[in-house]
């Protein structure tokens, strides 16, 4: 069928693999979420922070040039797990939770205002492979921000220690990834449930802030009353710093109090809000089937 | 496309009840020339939500292009969302193209195509982007898609806006570029629902085109779901009505016409009143519209050369005599009495 002669014919090619379908969906996505100005500014920015430390990490191990402006190594945190907790970690979750709560509304919410969940769900594609595809992209865009550049200043800071402190902390890197995904992903599930009851981007971000807020409130209420660690289940933010301070092996007391709740429980919690958050998106986004 | 119906109705129904066990009137239409599986077969259909919408269908379709006709709440959207694997049937089956939905869902997708009758399209994205996107969805390579959205967008007649977003579409453009989505990765198997809705006499005209177009193009069977009989009749050679979730009528369009040939209407000129005494005492129904014109419906037995004869008797000029063919709305209106007639038999 060529434009020239208008005439409907139909399509006897080849199709591609049914695992494309979920990186058509990424990439339109990822496409649509770097299409803002104000997000890319943001992206962009994001990448000072692990910019800023690999400098600071080069002056640290400088000892011509701390000397030249009257510093030592001695009046500067120690390079280790506490570090990375709170000078990397802490300040990624603020940035990965405001990249969720920008994005993470405007990846579902829209599609349902417009009624295009039809048109997603009557070609070979299902609801997993939808919620799949626009995951990845925050999935793809938090990796990017978080534990990726934490491993690249890992590797940095072992290069300018030398002598054995890449073998001494080598959890650190792990660790990173691991509380990044967890966030990520519990997050972005989240957003998207919460996005796929409200079909209106700015409604969807405050319920999405509401929510977190509400059940870090709930957890502390519950807390109170009846102590244990059923409170601290409740709020996510009790699990994130327990995650910190157990895989990066710190008490710092610069990670704020840290719940008396065992690492294990907090993953536990994180893979729980997922798995119940994903539960309620795929059944809703399968409801929008039989009202289309 | 020689598709031979054997209408049963009342004896299938009679078949397909005793055979399931059930009270429930069921339509059982197979069509005799089966070689090729059939492009939908409907097996002993139900589906319920809270109560029950589709009940007991049974239909073997093999239609180019087949209208599906009811009231509102017959169950026509069901039946749609159904055959798209929206909806998961409570009991018995659907296959298209032999292969049956419910085990090859991912697979018979790929050659279906979805125009729904909401305004359905993806927020911030010019229609060219948008139709290129679903053709990906669909399994095309993203240089087939772009092609094939660049074609598929002059087709339609939305070649100069495509690269407008679809937010700025008019209506009659949004059911373009939905029809568009539709048909961009060369679906076997076509769903419209509800087509022309909201458009304008010149725009709905140029839809019902495309959809002709799409039929004979011989590469895409069409399932079309409406109320509108005019864009039923003037697209389809089957149909499918439905009534309180039931099939009421199965039939080859031009089938049902042609063995409705009894009916005649006569344009004559001379003493009318005696020419139509005289048809009487033949046994024929007469009726006059209008002076000079009058519709005849002629009993078994009677032949047309004794019209003639009786009119020479009279001395009145048959000046033309026509087969008057049903229009669908008459083969629907029957149909909805037919079933009404039966259902309360039933009960």
């Amino acid at each position: 069928m060529a434009i020239f002669l208008k005439a409907y014919k139909g399509y006897e090619g080849s199709l591609s693999p049914s695992f494309n379908r979920t990186l058509v969906i990424f990439r339109y996505a990822l496409a649509d979420a770097m299409k803002t100005r104000f997000f890319t500014a943001f992206f962009v920015l994001s990448l000072l922070l692990p910019l800023g430390l690999t400098c600071f990490l080069y002056f640290y191990h400088n000892i011509e040039m701390l000397s030249q402006l009257h510093l030592s190594q001695r009046e500067m945190p120690v390079i280790d797990g506490s570090f990375f907790a709170i000078f990397v970690q802490q300040p990624q979750n603020a940035l990965l939770f405001f990249m969720t709560l920008v994005l993470g509304p405007t990846m579902i919410s829209p599609d349902l205002r417009n009624n295009a969940m039809p048109l997603y769900l009557s070609r070979p594609i299902t609801a997993s492979t939808y919620i799949l595809g626009k995951g990845l992209v925050l999935l793809t865009l938090g990796s990017m921000m978080s534990w990726l550049p934490t491993i690249l200043l890992f590797f940095v800071q072992s290069y300018l220690a030398g002598d054995g402190w890449m073998s001494e902390h080598w959890y650190i890197p792990f660790a990173s990834m691991i509380t990044c995904l967890l966030w990520i992903i519990s997050l972005s599930l989240v957003a998207f449930t919460v996005s796929a009851f409200v079909k209106w981007k700015a409604l969807a971000r405050g319920m999405f802030f509401g929510v977190l807020f509400l059940s870090s409130l709930f957890g502390q209420v519950i807390e109170r009353i009846f102590g244990g660690i059923a409170g601290n289940l409740v709020d996510i933010n009790s699990g994130l710093k327990v995650l910190s301070s157990g895989f990066y092996r710190t008490t710092s007391e610069l990670l704020g109090s840290i719940p008396d709740m065992e690492t294990s429980h907090a993953v536990m919690q994180f893979i729980a809000i997922g798995i119940i958050a994903l539960f309620i998106l795929v059944h809703r986004i399968k409801s929008f089937q039989r009202v289309s | 496309m020689s598709v031979e119906i054997a209408h049963k109705e009342l004896d299938n129904k009679k078949q397909s009840n005793e055979a399931v066990g059930s009270t429930e009137p069921a339509v059982s239409i197979v069509s005799s020339d089966s070689k090729d599986p059939p492009v939908i077969e409907l097996d002993n259909l139900c589906v319920s939500y809270d109560r029950p919408i589709l009940q007991g269908l049974k239909a073997q379709m093999r239609g180019r292009c087949i209208g599906l006709l009811g009231p509102n709440g017959a169950g026509k959207t069901t039946l749609l969302n159904t055959l798209l694997g929206f909806n998961r049937p409570t009991s018995g089956q659907v296959r298209l193209f032999g292969q049956k939905l419910a085990s090859n869902n991912q697979q018979i997708r790929s050659h279906l195509g979805y125009m729904p009758e909401r305004d359905a399209f993806i927020a911030d994205m010019t229609g060219i982007r948008f139709v290129r996107m679903m053709a990906e969805l669909s399994g095309l390579s993203s240089k087939e898609a772009l092609e094939r959205a660049h074609e598929v967008f002059f087709y339609v007649g939305l070649g100069e806006a495509r690269y407008r977003n679809v937010d700025s579409y008019s209506l009659g453009m949004k059911q373009l570029a939905k029809l568009a989505q539709a048909i961009v990765h060369g679906p076997r198997l076509l769903f419209l629902d509800e087509p022309t809705n909201g458009l304008d006499p010149p725009a709905r005209s140029r839809m019902l085109q495309l959809i002709r177009e799409i039929r004979d193009s011989g590469d895409t069977h069409i399932v079309i779901a409406s109320h509108l009989l005019p864009d039923i009749e003037s697209c389809c050679d089957e149909v499918l009505v439905l009534k309180e979730g039931r099939i009421a009528k199965y039939c080859n369009l031009e089938e049902e016409r042609r063995s409705n040939k009894q009916f005649l209407l006569l344009q004559i000129r001379g003493d009318e009143g005696a020419f139509v005494q005289g048809l009487r005492h033949l046994g024929c129904e007469v009726a006059i519209p209008n002076r000079r014109r009058i519709k005849v419906i002629i009993p078994e037995g009677v032949e047309i050369k004794q019209l003639y004869s009786l009119a020479e008797q009279h001395s009145v000029q048959i000046r033309s005599l026509d087969y008057k063919r049903d229009t669908l709305e008459d083969i629907f209106l029957r149909a909805m009495d037919e079933e009404s007639v039966s259902i309360e038999n039933q009960t």
